[in-house]
Parts: C-alpha cells; sequence; structure tokens
C-alpha cells in the first residue's frame, strides 16, 4: 500500500499544554488505522489536525505530497472539502434540515445543480441502509440511525479518507457494532482510508494496526 | 444561489419564532419612517389647505384704521387699502407664478350686514371662483352679483331677484358654494371696478381711510412650493420700505404695516404635535432607527452566534469564508425582505386610518374679518375650519425605510459573518 498521510513532529500546545507532542507516523492508503487512548491523551486533537480542523504550533503534515501545514483556513476548507470525511461522536447533525440535505450539505457550495446534488445524496443513503428516513429529521432518527447520516454526509464528496472521533461513543454496543461494520465495508469495498479515534480497545480492534496514545505523545 | 435561498429559507421556516422577533423590528423600522415621515408631510400639506381655495401660496394684506361708525362700505382694519401700482412692484420678484387681487368690503346696510369682495373673473381668483357656481353665471356687468349659497338660503335670495348694497342696485347673476367660510369669506362677488366704486363713494370709508379708485386691499401670490418662503422674504423686505404712522389696530397690528400670510403662518395651529412636528419627528425618526438598528443588529447577531455550532459543522464538511458569508447573507436578506414586507402593509394600514383623522385649523380673524358686535352667527364667523388630514402613502418614503433597511442588513450580514468566521470549528464542536 502506498503513503497517504505523513506526519512529521507534529505538535500542539493550548494554552501552555501540549496535547500532542513530537507526533511521526504515516498512514497507508486504505488502511484502516484506529488511534487508542484514554481521554485527554490528545488523540482528538491530533484527528483534528489530520483533519486539517486544527493547525499545528510546530511538524509537518503531508497529504499525498501537499503540506497541510502551510495552509490557510480557506485552503484547508477546500482540501477538506474535496479529500476529508469527518465524522464526530455527537453526529452533528443540522436540525433545520432533513435527512437528505443533511447529507447533500457538503454539496450546497460546489457548481451542481440541485437534482444532481440530491441524487447523489439519495445514493449515498441508499449505501449506508436510510432509503427509507430521507425526509425525516434529525430528532426523529435514532443514535445509530443519525450516525449513519453524518457517515453518509462525510461520504458524499468521494473523500479519500474518512475520519471518525468516537463515532460509537454516544450508541449502544448492539449500534455501534453495526457502525463499525459499516466503516469496515467501506474500508474494504469502497478502499476508503478510515483514520478511527477511540477510548475502547474492544472497538479499536477492528483497525488493521493500532496507534496508542498517552499524554499527547505515541507510545505504541 | 438556488441552493443556499433553499438552505436559508428552511432556517427561517424551521425556526420562525426565533426570527419573528427580527421581522418585527425590522417592520417597525420601515413603519416608524413611514408614517411619521409621511405625517409631517401630511401636516405641511394641511397648512396649505386654507390656501388652496384662493389658488396662492402668499396673501398679502395692509393694517388700516377701525371704520369711525358702521354706516355704508367700509374696510375692515386688517383690509387697508393697497395702492394698485405695488402690484407691479412685486410681479418683480423672482419666484411668483401668479398673482391675484380683490377689495374686500363690509357693507352696512339699512336692512343688514354684508361681505362683499370685488374680484376680476379673468384671473385666477375668479376663475376659482367660476368654477364654484352651482347656478346662474358670472356677473356680466357692473349691476350684477354672484351671492354664497349658505348667505343666498339664509335671506332667501334667487337668481334675477334685485337687491341693493350700499344704497346701488344689483341684480343676482349667480350662486357660488363653499366660499361663505374660509379666507376672506364673503357673502357677495361682483365685478372689481363695481366694489371699488362703492368704496370710493362711501363716505364713511373715505373719512377712515384714503381711498382711490383703483385700490384694492388682498392680494393673492401664487409660486412655486420650494420658494414660497424665499418670496414671503423678498415681499416683506418690499412692503417694509412702506411709511408706517405707528398706530395700532385692535388686534395689536400697527397700522399701515403689511401682514404677509404663507402656509407656515398655520403650522403651529394645526395640532400640537405639529408643533413639534418638524424637529418632533427628525429627533424619533433619529432615535427609533438608531434604537431599532441596534436591537436588530444584536437580535440578528444572537440568531447567528446561538448556531455556532452549525457554522462549525459546515466549516468541518468544507465551506469556505465565503460560502458562510453568503448563508448568513441570504439569511439576513430573507428577514429584511419579509420585514420591509410587513412594515410596508402596516403602513398602509395606519396611513389608511391616519386618513381619516380630522384636523382643524383655525384662521386668523384678519385674514376672515368679522365685525365683532355682529359676531353672534357662528355659521358666518367660524373661523376654525375642519379638514381631512392630507395623509398618503408616500413611495419616496417606502424607498427610503427600504435603504435603510438594507443597510442595516448588510451591516448585521457583515458583522455576524466576522464574528463566526473567527471560530474555529474544532473549538466550537468540542465545546458545544
Amino acid at each position: 500500500m502506498n503513503e497517504l498521510i505523513t506526519i512529521k513532529n507534529l505538535s500542539k500546545t493550548f494554552n501552555k499544554v501540549e496535547a500532542v507532542k513530537d507526533v511521526s507516523f504515516k498512514i497507508k492508503k486504505g488502511e484502516f488505522l484506529g488511534i487508542q487512548g484514554h481521554s485527554g491523551s490528545g488523540k482528538s486533537t491530533l484527528l483534528g489536525l489530520l483533519a486539517g480542523l486544527e493547525k499545528a504550533n510546530s511538524g509537518k503534515i503531508t497529504y499525498n505530497g501537499s503540506d497541510l501545514t502551510n495552509m490557510n483556513e480557506d485552503e484547508l476548507a477546500l482540501f477538506r472539502r474535496e479529500n476529508v470525511g469527518v465524522v464526530f461522536q455527537s453526529f452533528n447533525l443540522i436540525p433545520t434540515l432533513n435527512i437528505i440535505e443533511n447529507i447533500a450539505l457538503p454539496l450546497f457550495p460546489l457548481n451542481i445543480s440541485k437534482n444532481e446534488m440530491i441524487e447523489r445524496a439519495r445514493k449515498i443513503a441508499k449505501d449506508v441502509g436510510l432509503s427509507h428516513r430521507l425526509t425525516h429529521y434529525a430528532n426523529e432518527l435514532s443514535g445509530g440511525e443519525q450516525q449513519r447520516v453524518a457517515i453518509a454526509r462525510a461520504l458524499i464528496n468521494n473523500p479519500k479518507v474518512l475520519f471518525a472521533d468516537e463515532p460509537t461513543g454516544n450508541l449502544d454496543s448492539k449500534t455501534g457494532k453495526k457502525i463499525i461494520e459499516l466503516l469496515k465495508e467501506l474500508n474494504r469495498e469502497k478502499e476508503l482510508t478510515v483514520v478511527m479515534v477511540t477510548h475502547d480497545n474492544e472497538i479499536a480492534k477492528n483497525s488493521d494496526r493500532i496507534i496508542e496514545m498517552k499524554d499527547g505523545g505515541v507510545i505504541r | 444561489m438556488t441552493k443556499t435561498f433553499d438552505y436559508a429559507w428552511k432556517e427561517i421556516s424551521k425556526r420562525k419564532k426565533k426570527y419573528m422577533l427580527n421581522v418585527i423590528l425590522i417592520a417597525l423600522v420601515v413603519v416608524m419612517l413611514i408614517t411619521l415621515n409621511s405625517l409631517g408631510t401630511a401636516y405641511k400639506e394641511a397648512s396649505r389647505l386654507p390656501f388652496e381655495k384662493m389658488q396662492s401660496s402668499i396673501i398679502i394684506q395692509k393694517n388700516g384704521n377701525v371704520p369711525e361708525n358702521t354706516t355704508g362700505a367700509v374696510t375692515s382694519c386688517s383690509l387697508a387699502p393697497i395702492r394698485n401700482n405695488l402690484i407691479d412692484e412685486i410681479e418683480t420678484i423672482e419666484g411668483i407664478k401668479d398673482i391675484s387681487y380683490g377689495l374686500s368690503l363690509w357693507v352696512f346696510d339699512n336692512d343688514n350686514f354684508k361681505r362683499v369682495l370685488g374680484v376680476n373673473w379673468d384671473d385666477s381668483l375668479g376663475t376659482k371662483l367660476k368654477a364654484g357656481i352651482v347656478e346662474g353665471e358670472i356677473p356680466q356687468s357692473d349691476d350684477e352679483v354672484l351671492i354664497e349659497k349658505t348667505y343666498a338660503e339664509q335671506y332667501n335670495l334667487k337668481i334675477e331677484q334685485k337687491l341693493e348694497i350700499s344704497e346701488q342696485e344689483f341684480r343676482v347673476s349667480g350662486i357660488v358654494k363653499g366660499y361663505g367660510k374660509d379666507i376672506i369669506a364673503s357673502d357677495f362677488f361682483m365685478n372689481l371696478e363695481s366694489a371699488q366704486g362703492i368704496a370710493f363713494d362711501s363716505k364713511n370709508l373715505q373719512e377712515t381711510e384714503e381711498f382711490n379708485q383703483d385700490d384694492i386691499n388682498i392680494i393673492f401670490v401664487d409660486t412655486e412650493q420650494t420658494k414660497i418662503n424665499a418670496v414671503a422674504g423678498k415681499l416683506k423686505n418690499l412692503l417694509n420700505q412702506e411709511s408706517l404712522n405707528g398706530g395700532k389696530t385692535p388686534t395689536g397690528k400697527t397700522i399701515g404695516s403689511y401682514n404677509i400670510y404663507t402656509p407656515e403662518s398655520f403650522e403651529n395651529q394645526i395640532s400640537s404635535l405639529f408643533v413639534l412636528s418638524d424637529k418632533l419627528i427628525l429627533f424619533i425618526s433619529i432615535i427609533t432607527i438608531i434604537g431599532s438598528v441596534l436591537i436588530i443588529m444584536k437580535s440578528m447577531s444572537h440568531a447567528i452566534i446561538q448556531r455556532k455550532k452549525e457554522f462549525g459543522i459546515m466549516k468541518s464538511i468544507g465551506f469556505t469564508k465565503k460560502d458562510i458569508q453568503k448563508e448568513i447573507g441570504m439569511e439576513t436578506i430573507l428577514q429584511v425582505f419579509a420585514g420591509y414586507i410587513l412594515g410596508i402593509i402596516v403602513s398602509f394600514i395606519t396611513i389608511l386610518l391616519l386618513a381619516r383623522t380630522k384636523i382643524s385649523i383655525s384662521i386668523p380673524w384678519e385674514l376672515n374679518p368679522y365685525p365683532h358686535f355682529l359676531a353672534s352667527n357662528p355659521n358666518l364667523v367660524d373661523t376654525v375650519q375642519t379638514y381631512l388630514l392630507p395623509i398618503q402613502f408616500q413611495p419616496a418614503y417606502a424607498i427610503l425605510s427600504f435603504v435603510v433597511v438594507i443597510i442595516i442588513g448588510i451591516l448585521t450580514a457583515i458583522i455576524t459573518t466576522n464574528q463566526i468566521n473567527k471560530l474555529k470549528a474544532m473549538e466550537v464542536l468540542k465545546n458545544e
């Protein structure tokens, strides 16, 4: 497998607290990587840095040869739009939009027709098993269904990598398992690179490779 | 653009209650701007109503002596004779569109008291009077008169009937309606030369004032609306050069001085609100706009800031600053438009209701003189005129309020967009 992302000596400090300390590793194309650690270990901050949602204080992140650390906010936004899908623990759906609109949200700024946008969202919704819920609103869905919507939204731009921050954190174990199965299926069938942050050993075991973090550093 | 509109529309329609306050506040600004300004314009228009009948913007009269006794034809102390050659001097003033003049007399005949106005039937005052004729025609000869309808009804006078005015016989040629009150109200209207003849022959008048054969005692000057004050100023300069004899009339005017009436003379009488109107309306408008703008901006900005998590989500999935700016801009425009339309509707209804309001204008005694000892007939000496407030929905104020709310919208959108764009997506999503 080829390298997709290279992280070199990456550090991030919040108010003199080093959340990520001199971290270096590589992520391969099509890999399912788990980043594991306890609360406060810096794993979510690291995911934010990799997804271009945070700016590092030092170090370098290279994505397919492009240096993320030198990009400004708008360049990072465009980078995320074109290359990255992000899934959060708390689903983060827009309550005033229905499911198909939530899934299609990343396409709103693109110069494509409304019909094409809805068609693409419909197709992704089918892939994640949500065809029957398209006109519903987030508050009418179960936690598992909401996370599927979040995953569908993350996939609509055909990203090369999906970053998932505790994707099962708000779900019961059975629903959580289904979500992990879905991520594994996407990784396997669409060759989607998945980077998943979790504190749960059992969930982390689903990854091809696990990076363990403690006090901002990679310990394994 | 359609997608941005769809999203903004959905956001506003799904959270109606949240945005209702903004829409109402914007509507309030529109209503205040349109209604207050229309009210101001209406009161200004109202002050011109007493002049409208006389087809003039300025009225000139001269203060004179009180008649020695109540016999024959005399002039009121507010309508002393004016030399006819003054018209030539007035005509030289720039901005004057038209001049008409007449001679107003009090005639104490044995049978009763009469108010007589001599006019030129070809000038604008004469033309206006002609338009008010309800029966018959204008006098064709010097021994014919037109009678005011109320007076004709009171004394049961008919067309063709003969009557005496200051010992001269006249035939009724017609009846005119609506000149029994207002400015220089009269009961009889005749050729100017006839009235001048009556005045010249009146011993009582000649003893009170020196009356030349072609004297007049009231001048109506019509100017363009914007030039009324300028022309009135020039008239004051011109007429104040006339010599004064220093005495006072019973109403406190200096004998020999000129009274120059403009619509402004009535503005203070229309209503207590109007006494302060110009300044008050400006003051209220400014305070309302500043207050409302601050509240609207705060309220709109608050509604957006409350959704910072949603904007954090947008940023995380690839919305640039410009994309977010477009979204906030569209939401703001929709609220501004909704508020503007609501404001226009409410303003329209308010103005329709205000247009049913009656206002009273008191005509100064000098402009409608009546012998005080005969003032027992209120029908003839009623100097308080009632008009419907001439308020109209003014498109110019609708445009002004549109510009104001658009500026408010743009400022709010800029401020809130800046606030939202400063937010870090990860921080918002972590903390919310």
